[in-house]
Order: C-alpha cells, then structure tokens, then sequence
C-alpha cells in the first residue's frame, strides 16, 4: 500500500517541510496530505519569505503568473477545506521503553492504517530500524504483572486504542540486527554438510599425530552418506518447504546456532572417521542405518505436514496438527528427528554422537513442551473452539 | 512456622559460614606458620586436609543456591566452585610432582584472604541481619577492593600451576581415555587443560569487570541494604 510521509527537518529555527510523495492524490491518506499541506505553504510564507513553495502537481497546472503567496493562501484554504471533509487520522506517540519519545511530535498516520503501515513509518524515519528490528507494544501500567501486548503487523491501529480512537501510544524496543530464518537456517546446516567430509577426505589425523596409512571401514563411508544426506535435506527444507511465523531472528543467534552445529559436527566426524575407529556388527550398521533412514523419510513428511497446515498468506494462527504421526505425538516432527540421530549412532557407536543425541533431544523437549502447551491452552474447547486432543507431547512413552 | 524456618536458616547459615571461615583462617595460619619455618616447598603437605575439607565443603554453596537459601544465582557460583575443585582435586592433590612448588603457597595465600573476608562478611550478615550501616559500609569496602590484587595473583597462580602440571599429564595419563575402544571414546585431560588455559584468558577480564560492577553498584547505595 503507498502513503505520503512528511519529513519536517528542523533548520536553525526554520521549518522546511519535505514532501515525498510515493503515488498521486488519488492515494487513501489524502487527509494527512491536506493536513500537511496545510502547515507546509502557511510555514514556509512565515519563515522563508525568499523561498517559494515546492513545486506541485496542482501549483504547476495554475497559471505561473499568479504571485506565489497568493497559491499559498489558496492551497491552504483548500486543503484546509479537504480536511474538514474527509475523515480523522491517527497520531502515534512512539515511545521507548526508558519513557522518551523516539520520534518527536510522534507520528501522524490514516486512521485504517495498519501495525506494518506504522512499522514502514518508524522506519522512514529511523533508518536504521528497518521493520522486522522494531517491538512495538502497548504501554504498560507501572508494576503491572502482565506481559505487554505486541503489536502484530497485520492488524489495523484502531484494534489497539481502546475507544479513543485518534491517539495511540506504541513503546519500541530495538530487536537487534535481524537475520531471516532461512539465512539462518542456511548457515548453521552448511557446516556439517561441509565440515564433515574434510574429516573423511583429506589427511587431518596426520596432524593429531597420526601418521601412515588410514584403513576406511564400510560403516564410515555409509555414515559420511547419510550425514550429509541428512544436512542437505535440511537445507532443502529450508528453501522449499519451511513456512516461518517469525520472518527474522537476531544476529546474534547466527554466531551462537553456528557454534553448537559446527562444533558437533566436527566433534562427532572426528570419532567416527578416526583411524583407531572401532566398527559394529554388520548387522548393527544395517538396523541403524535403515531405521534412521526410514525415520528421515517420516521426518520429511512430517515437515510436508506441517508446511500444508499453514495458510499461504500467512495469516496465521495454529492450526491442530494432524495426520499420520501428529495423531499421537504433538511433535511428531521432533520424534524422528531424534530417532533418526539414534539410527545414527546405533550404527556408528561413538560417545560423541550418543551426547550430541542427549542434547538435541533436550533442546527439542524444551521447544515441544512450549508448543504442546500454547496449542492445549488455544485450544481448549470453549467458545466453539476445538479440544486439543490426548497425544504424547515427543517421545511415547516417555514424554 | 514461617518465622521459625527464618530462624533456623539464619542459624544454619551462619554457622556454616563461621566453620568456613575458621577452615580457612586455619589454612592461612598453616600457610604462613610453615612459609616461615620449612619453606614453600612443605607448605602443601601441612594444609592439605583443611584445604580439602574447606574447598570441598563450598559444594554445599550450590546446594544452598538450588534450594534457594540464599539469593546467589546457581549460573555464577557453579563455575566459581567448580574451578576452584578442578585446582585443588585435579591438579594439587591428582600430581604430587608439583605440590613443591613455590606458586602453591601465592595462590593458597590470595585464595586465603577472599575466603576469609567472604565467610566473615555473609557469617555476619546472617548473624546480625541488618548489620550498623558504618559496620556494612567497611565489610563491603573491604569485600570489594581486596579483589584488585587478590584476583590478579590468584589467577596467576592458578594459570600458572596449571601449566607446571601439564608435562606430568600428558606422562601419567590420569583421567585419560584412549582410542581404539568399543565406544569409540576418547578424553585428554592434557587438551582439556590446555583448553582451560584458554578459556581463563577471555574469562578472565569478564569476571573481573562483573566484580567491578557488583562493586560500582554495591558501594554506590549501601543504605539499601
């Protein structure tokens, strides 16, 4: 959607109004345009005799001859007038959380103008502070127990004043430098995928003092497939089949994601490319090996499940999973994920890899814990909605 | 009831702290009685089972955060008391090799003098609750500017000591495991000591700087308290 904005740079006293003008008149927020005209011509008479209004559209279609001051009076009076006409606005305080105004004056924007409309209007203002940076909520009462309301983008300012409905105050937090998921995503799974086989290709037991000739078990090269198999169907996913709720996530988690996935993923190539490498049974290999792939497959489909649970426009709320494993299990996703890691090690049986199941697995309880309990407090079967059904929330029949 | 838990609490923790304390105070004595007559190289051997018993007891510290007995937070006293045990249990009682050594006794001595003033401090707040604000203020001064020059020359010690046992480590073996195994495990308590090395030296500053400010913060509003 485009909108006018209105910068007003404060110069040695003088105001200069800027206009930047996205679409013609014709756009929904000629109110705020009319109310902006209406001080531009006015100010720039009073404290800039010398200099003559901007060049508009409408000026430039009057004849030239007319005397600058009298465009003025008339330009004035007729957006005046249009003002009157046309419905309110809304001004928007924007506050920080320490209580100072982020943006003097505050902000002044169409009464059907949206959460997003703000956010792109923070921005302008702040370049800095692109959208996906900004936390906008309702201000709080001081000592007050609650969580404060965030603002969602898609919804509409005048769903957040209660009844006064022409002012509104928003508090900001800076989120940080943002990152989107999939960047994210991308970073974190690409180490292993190319971390793992320098273990497997290149002499880098030489350098831990292992010297001469390196015997490569079956089991090894069948682990280096499906690692690797595996980090490439998470970036896959990644691209084709995640929907995220949440666009972005701070820088700051790129570094700490990183860390964890790289630093396991050479801890465990390290032990099961060793040369001192102890293999399994055969049999062994095979069970761990076919049950984990077979539960790479189901974790796909999970995936698949789940994308298709999501409206394509996004607007999202939670929806109950259900189909195939999410019958029985919440997150069934989780579930073969963390079985899949076990056919891992079930075949290549190192300590690395059984404490990297152990941690990813608590990781994954934590999260499906948090989503098993907002999807039974959403869904609790009052007001026509839907009972959330019995279901183990990870791990039957653990968890 | 509620008041008489209070009471008992206060009890408990106040002779914890005032037992440490003399733990401690005992080892100082020791220290300085034996620097004085044998020399450095005995120091160890004389304060070995207080050092143990007043090390080992702090464990309780963490008992003592978990149950929430006291306000420290478990994520700041867990790293404190497992470095200090990774001194005293892995590296002075684990090699006798270097329990001669000269550094034992500089680092005995700074770990001596934070101990002391840190039980005294806390055996007195427990005991008195709300202590005379003159009494606070000095406690408080006291706690918190001994730490420029006893972080400095404990850590010292400690990196120090550390680095004068690796070669008897990576000899001995202890605590080692080795490859080829059946679980395909492996653990160097010679790496693992050269990463702790490496991680005192980011940690280092960090701390001190949380020290400061705790300082900063605590001087700057003692009629808080």
């Amino acid at each position: 959607m485009k909108w006018h904005t209105y910068r007003y740079r404060h110069v040695r006293g003088f105001s200069i109004a800027l206009r930047y003008s996205y679409t013609g008149l014709s756009s929904p927020f000629i109110q705020s345009d009319s109310l902006a005209s209406c001080c531009i011509y006015p100010t720039i008479r009073l404290y800039n005799p010398s200099k003559s209004p901007p060049i508009s559209p409408i000026t430039h279609s009057i004849n030239p001859c007319i005397s600058s001051s009298k465009i003025s009076n008339f330009l004035t009076y007729h957006c005046f007038l249009r003002y009157l006409l046309i419905a309110g606005n809304m001004k928007v305080t924007v506050t920080t959380r320490s209580g100072r105004e982020l943006i003097n004056g505050g902000l002044v924007l169409d009464s059907s103008a949206t959460v997003a409309d703000l956010q792109e209007a923070i921005h302008q203002r702040i370049k800095k502070y692109y959208p996906s940076r900004q936390r906008l909520t309702l201000p709080l009462q001081p000592g007050s127990k609650e969580k404060a309301v965030v603002l969602q983008s898609k919804k509409s300012l005048k769903e957040y004043t209660n009844g006064n409905s022409d002012t509104l105050t928003v508090v900001f937090k800076d989120l940080g430098p943002q990152v989107s998921y999939r960047t994210l995503f991308f970073f974190e799974y690409l180490g292993p995928l190319i971390l793992y086989p320098v273990f497997y290709y290149f002499p880098v037991y030489q350098i831990f003092g292992y010297k001469g000739e390196r015997v490569i078990h079956p089991v090894q090269t069948y682990a280096l497939y499906y690692w690797c198999f595996h980090y490439f169907k998470r970036i896959m996913e990644t691209f084709f089949v995640h929907r995220f709720s949440h666009a972005t996530s701070p820088l700051s988690n790129v570094f700490r994601n990183c860390a964890y996935y790289w630093t396991f993923g050479c801890y465990i190539a390290y032990y099961v490319n060793h040369p001192h490498y102890t293999p399994v049974s055969d049999l062994q290999m095979k069970i761990g090996f076919g049950f984990g792939s077979v539960m790479q497959v189901a974790n796909l489909y999970c995936h698949i499940i789940l994308r298709n649970l999501r409206n394509p426009s996004g607007n999202g709320g939670y929806q109950i999973p259900k189909g195939f494993l999410f019958n029985i299990v919440t997150c069934a996703n989780y579930t073969t994920e963390i079985y899949q890691w076990l056919g891992f090690n079930i075949a290549t049986q190192t300590v690395a890899g059984y404490i990297f199941l152990v941690v990813a697995a608590s990781i994954m309880t934590n999260w499906a814990l948090a989503k098993h309990r907002r999807l039974r407090r959403l869904f609790d079967g009052k007001e026509g909605r839907p009972k959330y059904p019995r279901r183990w929330v990870i791990l039957p029949p653990f968890l | 009831m509620a008041a008489f838990l209070s009471l008992l609490r206060r009890l408990y923790l106040t002779t914890y702290n005032w037992i440490l304390f003399a733990g401690w105070f005992q080892v100082l004595f020791l220290t300085l009685k034996t620097l004085k007559e044998p020399g450095h190289a005995h120091v160890y051997s004389n304060i070995q089972k207080p050092l143990l018993f007043a090390q080992t007891a702090a464990l309780l510290e963490i008992l003592h955060c978990i149950v929430g007995l006291v306000r420290s937070p478990v994520s700041t006293t867990v790293p404190q008391i497992s470095s200090r045990l990774y001194m005293v249990w892995g590296i002075l009682y684990s090699f006798p090799e270097v329990q001669t050594h000269p550094l034992i006794s500089s680092l005995v001595i700074s770990w001596c003098i934070a101990e002391i003033v840190r039980y005294a401090f806390y055996g007195t707040k427990e005991a008195f609750g709300s202590a005379p604000y003159l009494l606070l203020w000095l406690s408080y001064k006291c706690r918190y500017s001994t730490f420029f020059v006893l972080y400095p020359t404990g850590i010292a010690s400690e990196i120090g000591m550390i680095y004068i046992a690796l070669p008897f480590m990576k000899e001995s073996g202890l605590y080692s495991v080795r490859m080829p195994n059946k679980w395909n495990f492996s653990f160097s308590y010679f790496y693992v000591a050269i990463g702790v090395i490496a991680v005192y030296v980011p940690g280092v500053p960090h701390l001190y700087n949380h020290m400061l400010r705790q300082r900063k913060k605590t001087l700057s509003k003692p009629k808080e308290e």
